[in-house]
């Protein structure tokens, strides 16, 4: 039966679908009698929880940059610990020279604005495509780019020392597609980034959720090491879909 | 639903134990992920790990048992942050949203990632007959597609499949050369998919978990494939189970904790995509629009059944086929529907019913291991036997699992344990009887193929020891009743 808020759409109602369930479970309408404690958490309980946190993180910053080191090296990155901007751009410059690659896309998040890695790459002679939000001519022609790229060049939203990951959050001069097309990517993390647990993450994002009025974004991806599959004979090959190489440059 | 052939499980089991290409096959899988599952809760610790499953099952009973209270939750936040949200109570409804969302916006290609609710559903031919190529792009998959074939494993869907078999597939469906070179036939796969994924308007995935708080669509892969689905074409149908919902985005770390863990022994895995509603305004790509399916297609028969509701619990992980001593010697095909393995004998009978599956519950030693290895503690063998006592005991003949004979014995059994007279005359007859049957010691001790019309089928696969000559109860009458030093307490009673 069509229900009246699909639109016409094939399916059942909301509300009938809801009952079948309730009629299953034997149970009448509303909320659990014993709330779920987490959600019962406020804006005021979410950003207490946040203060405790970030003084933890600013305590512990060298043992968690050491975890995340040797997390994100067993997750499949290959970690580059530099000091300072010059140093990072030096080194972004030398992996895209030793790679032999002519074309680069850059994202257009803030950490570019601090580590400017653009001319020092175009001296060079190599191409790069910085994403600005207007100047790309739509869809087609970004993602055009993204598959002449050699390169992807991203900036993170967090890093995890637990699990050696990256996250990343939508942004204007962030495509979805820059850490994921090219066959290789690099990315520059800044210490203030990394949290220590998947715990710590989900508090802030949650934080932001509520203090956005109930937005969340988009999306939000981890990224841990190269894309693999082992799905012939259980052997791990890298770079099925996504990059066979990525390269985490991490600025002290 | 795809065509159910759960009733030819002894045949096709018979048949899988003497294939060596798939025995070779499912010795990797023990080897590989589930030596790695192990090493990975050693190096979080035993005990943590205890932690973690504990608190994940506990998340799991209290959304089950409030799922509607969830569901409107989610609802309300998916459609809140953009997206559509629709409800399906069975594959053909689900099938028939996804193709009036397809053919309303005229989408020619469609890529797919991994989804065991889409095999269930049968959702590929659905799409194809409304002429949309259809892709599968997770590798495993996207094989078995090319092959026309069904998934083997929850996680790996091709493991059946040797390198060679793959080479063969390749060079006939792709036109490439013969190449047995696993790096380089990934690299074609890449090359041949890569093109699909720019041209698709449309992208459908599963859902590892759905989050109520936030209307969060969460899918764990390794290849990025799922992130491509859910990047580049302008629309994107997620399609899940009712049961995937979680309440807060919060119980995320200690699933995302347990699930590669299980699944693979990875901390985690490459890629977790969260998908909150469509791209906004602000955003610099990504779709247009964003659909959820929430399916049901038998579900909320779990659900009402108190004894196998925690079925539902499951989160897809493969770690009880890995383990498992039967589904180690069988395979995934021989169960006969889409859930294979311990996890695939309770669900499938009650989504298909338990007339058509019947023999799957039997397909068990019962010996545990999947309910050590399940990462939020399903109690897999309880559910078996509860199906087992089903199937036994079920006024429909058609859902009887076991023959005439197998009855009348049991019953038999059961008169005689219950009376000890009668047990000591059967002991005295069966003794006299082992003493005049001709040929029967196979071995000493032991009593091996019976000629006997109830016990042949019975004895063989199975020994049964010889009765001795004197029975507990007659060593306790005539030699220990009444002795306590013997150490037994209970000589009085």
């Amino acid at each position: 039966m069509a229900g009246a808020d699909t639109g016409g759409i094939p399916g059942t109602s909301k509300a009938e679908f809801l009952r079948s369930v309730r009629d299953a479970l034997g149970r009448t309408e509303g909320p659990p009698l014993h709330p779920y404690h987490r959600l019962q958490e406020d804006l005021p309980h979410l950003e207490a929880q946040a203060a405790e946190l970030e003084a933890r993180l600013l305590e512990n910053r060298p043992q968690l940059l050491e975890r995340f080191t040797d997390m994100a090296g067993k997750g499949g990155w290959n970690v580059h610990r530099v000091s300072g901007v010059e140093a990072a751009i030096g080194r972004v410059d030398s992996l895209v020279g030793e790679l032999g690659a002519e074309r680069v896309v850059r994202s257009g998040q803030p950490v570019f604005d601090d580590v400017p890695v653009d001319t020092a790459l175009e001296w060079r002679g190599i191409e790069v495509t910085p994403i600005v939000r207007g100047e790309s001519a739509g869809r087609e022609q970004l993602r055009e780019e993204m598959r002449h790229a050699d390169v992807g060049l991203t900036g993170a939203d967090y890093a995890l020392a637990e699990t050696g990951s990256l996250v990343i959050l939508p942004r204007r001069g962030l495509s979805r597609l820059v850490s994921l097309v090219p066959p290789v990517h690099i990315a520059l993390v800044r210490p203030e980034e990394v949290l220590e647990s998947l715990h710590d993450l989900f508090l802030l994002r949650r934080l932001e959720y509520h203090r956005q009025g109930g937005e969340m974004g988009s999306y939000l991806n981890f990224i841990t090491g190269p894309s693999r599959t082992a799905d012939i004979e259980m052997t791990i090959v890298q770079g099925v879909h996504g990059p066979k190489a990525v390269h985490l440059v991490l600025i002290e | 639903m795809p065509e159910v052939k759960t009733s030819e499980f002894t045949t096709a089991s018979a048949a899988a134990m003497l294939d060596p290409q798939l025995r070779r096959a499912l010795d990797r899988v023990g080897s590989g992920f589930d030596v790695a599952r192990r090493n990975a809760i050693e190096e979080v610790t035993p005990e943590v790990w205890e932690e973690w499953r504990e608190e994940a099952r506990s998340i799991k009973i209290h959304t089950l048992d409030h799922l509607d209270y969830y569901l409107e939750m989610l609802h309300d936040n998916v459609t809140a942050a953009g997206g559509q949200v629709y409800f399906a109570k069975d594959s053909a409804e689900a099938n028939a949203i996804v193709s009036h969302l397809a053919r309303s916006r005229g989408v020619k290609v469609a890529t797919k990632s991994k989804s065991m609710v889409s095999e269930e559903l049968d959702l590929n031919p659905a799409l194809e007959s409304q002429g949309v190529e259809v892709y599968e792009t997770d590798l495993g998959e996207y094989i078995i597609q090319l092959a026309g074939e069904t998934p083997s494993h929850l996680v790996a869907p091709a493991l059946h499949k040797s390198k060679e078999d793959v080479a063969e597939l390749f060079a006939e469906k792709l036109g490439l050369p013969y190449d047995e070179d696993i790096e380089r036939m990934a690299a074609a796969a890449r090359v041949a998919l890569r093109d699909k994924f720019m041209e698709a308007d449309l992208g459908i995935s599963g859902a590892n978990f759905v989050v109520a708080e936030t209307g969060t669509l969460v899918i764990v892969t390794n290849e990025g494939n799922g992130r491509l689905c859910t990047s580049a074409p302008r629309m994107h149908i997620g399609i899940t189970g009712m049961e995937k919902v979680i309440p807060s985005m919060q119980d995320l770390a200690t699933f995302l904790r347990l699930l590669p863990r299980s699944a693979t022994g990875q901390r985690i895995s490459s890629y977790v995509s969260m998908i909150t509603g469509p791209r906004r305004e602000d955003d610099e790509d990504g779709p247009e629009e964003f659909h959820l399916i929430l399916v049901d297609n038998g579900r909320s028969r779990m659900l009402r059944d108190p004894k196998l509701r925690e079925a539902l619990y499951c989160i897809r992980c493969g770690a009880c086929l890995n383990i498992c001593p039967v589904y180690q010697r069988v395979g995934g095909h021989a169960y006969g529907w889409v859930y294979p393995g311990p996890i695939g004998a309770v669900v499938t009978p009650m989504l298909t019913g338990l007339k058509e599956s019947k023999m799957l519950p039997q397909a068990s030693s019962l010996c545990g291991a999947c309910r050590e290895a399940c990462p939020v503690k399903i109690n897999i063998p309880r559910m078996l036997l509860e199906l087992r006592h089903r199937t036994a005991e079920s006024e429909d003949a058609q859902e009887r699992a076991s023959s005439t004979s197998e009855r009348f014995l049991a019953r038999a059994y059961a008169r005689l344990m219950s009376s000890p007279g009668k047990m000591a005359l059967a002991a005295r007859l069966g003794r006299l009887a082992q003493k005049l049957m001709p040929g029967m010691p196979k071995r000493r001790g032991w009593i091996g193929r019976t000629p006997l019309p109830l016990l042949r089928k019975w004895t063989q696969a199975r020994d049964l020891p010889m009765l001795p000559s004197k029975s507990f109860r007659e060593i306790w009458r005539d030699e220990l009743k009444g002795d306590d030093s013997r150490g037994g307490s209970s000589g009085r009673s």
